[in-house]
């Protein structure tokens, strides 16, 4: 499974994006260059490619790119904001062979939706999807949850449902890069989180061969990690805008990794022999107590970039799990929101104290 | 779902052979699910024309076994991927 991030532009600035805060230096990949991914994908037995970014329709070879990654036999995915996606763009990515198309939203109501998104999308996401669908594609809804909008779960699912997407992602937020530095506006109470767990059990049985709905819910309030990438390097890789190769999208939030390039190594080599990907390969690098834990092959000692962003050692167990010795931590800042309440962000009226995404400098 | 309902593959699921160990797999969106020989031939006959009745009659006569029997096992195995759309029931 190959995630190409093909640019960091994006019309929307949503405070949850995954993007890294700090952009790397160097250009975008060319066209050429993407093509010669696509044909070492398939060698390396990549079966799958989501094209992503920021808003990836902002590259006007997106067309060739997905022809390219399909005539190497690889399916293809399109993860937009659909902000740019025009009858006219939608036909030549049908044409190309594109698979399906995932648009997210912010929300199902207007004004709060736009003013998580930092721009008015909404309405446009609303007609693009409607046209994808006249055209026959595959449909996929995702919406990112958080404190703000977690509670319209239930008018959020019935909008999917409108839009007779086959599938519906409800995934909260997950606290790296932006979205960590807005935790505290972010993370939703336990009662909140219960609530929903509840609509999307109900809702998920009256949707049942209609509509598949993916919840994710915050390892925040887990005890078990979760399984992150399915075990570093076994899976999933990330190329990323300026051709870097990232064994997850977040990676470079671990401050020592180093990462081997497209433009330098083909994509075998970095799979298979560069450091950034051996490092937390397999259990041989775990410390106690994942060392030790039977569920080490489960959850594979949790996540290295969130253990990094809260204890500063990439190395240590990730802190989500109740065995980790920093776990106090991630307890002590997830009790501060329960005293808070359940009011969030009024995204639709004042946003102080939120950073909203930047576009990198052109 | 019963005798007479009609599956297909869901919009958007591709039937793929991987080319790295050649088995089948189905691809849907974020997501790769490798089919064992049985629910590979199931899926294969999932063409929204044949009815799962006529599924099971001609996965009896390939295997040389009990149409009864593999009713059960052909329901179960549609109703997990319908749960989680892979397959649709044509009307």
């Amino acid at each position: 499974m190959l995630l190409a991030e093909l640019t960091y532009r994006c019309p929307l600035h949503c405070p949850y994006c995954s993007n890294p805060v700090a952009y790397p230096g160097g250009g975008e990949l060319s066209t050429e260059e993407w093509r010669r991914v696509a044909g070492e994908a398939s060698r390396l037995g990549v079966l799958q490619a989501g094209f992503s970014g920021g808003e990836p329709l902002l590259r006007v070879d997106l067309p060739e790119l997905v022809a390219a990654f399909r005539a190497a036999g690889i399916y293809t995915n399109l993860i937009t904001s659909a902000v740019g996606l025009t009858r006219k763009r939608a036909e030549e990515l049908l044409a190309a062979g594109l698979d399906n198309i995932q648009i997210s939203f912010q929300s199902d109501e207007e004004a709060l939706a736009n003013g998580i998104a930092g721009t008015a999308a909404h309405q446009t996401k609303l007609n693009a999807a409607r046209m994808v669908r006249e055209l026959g594609f595959p449909l996929t809804v995702n919406v990112v949850l958080h404190r703000g909008n977690i509670n319209r779960i239930a008018q959020i699912i019935s909008l999917a449902e409108n839009l007779e997407a086959e599938r519906l992602e409800l995934a909260n937020t997950q606290y790296y890069g932006w979205a960590f530095q807005n935790r505290a506006a972010l993370l939703p109470t336990r009662g909140q989180i219960a609530q929903a767990t509840q609509v999307v059990g109900e809702q998920s049985r009256r949707l049942l061969g209609k509509m598949k709905i993916l919840f994710v819910t915050p390892d925040y309030y887990s005890d078990r990690p979760k399984p992150c990438m399915n075990g570093w390097g076994t899976r999933f890789l990330t190329v990323n805008p300026v051709g870097d190769v990232l064994p997850c999208p977040t990676a470079s939030s671990i401050k020592d990794l180093r990462f081997d390039n497209v433009r330098e190594r083909p994509l075998a080599c970095i799979w298979n022999d560069s450091e950034s990907f051996n490092r937390f390969r397999g259990t041989a690098w775990m410390p106690l107590p994942c060392a030790e834990c039977p569920q080490r092959e489960i959850d594979f000692g949790g996540c290295r970039c969130q253990a990094a962003l809260i204890t500063g050692d990439p190395m240590v167990t990730d802190p989500a799990c109740s065995l980790s010795p920093y776990r106090d931590k991630l307890t002590a800042f997830v009790e501060s929101i329960q005293s808070a309440g359940e009011a969030g962000p009024s995204f639709d009226a004042d946003t102080s104290g939120i950073s909203f995404r930047q576009n990198p400098a052109a | 779902m019963n005798a007479q309902s009609r599956p297909t593959l869901a919009r958007g699921v591709r039937l793929w052979i991987d080319p790295i160990n050649g088995g089948p797999v189905l691809l849907f969106p974020e997501g790769i699910l490798p089919l064992d020989d049985t629910t590979h031939d199931i899926v294969s006959r999932c063409s929204g024309q044949a009815t799962v009745e006529a599924i099971v009659v001609s996965l009896a006569e390939e295997y040389e076994a009990d149409c009864a029997t593999l009713l059960n096992d052909v329901c179960e195995c549609l109703s997990q991927l319908r749960e989680e759309m892979l397959i649709t029931l044509s009307p």
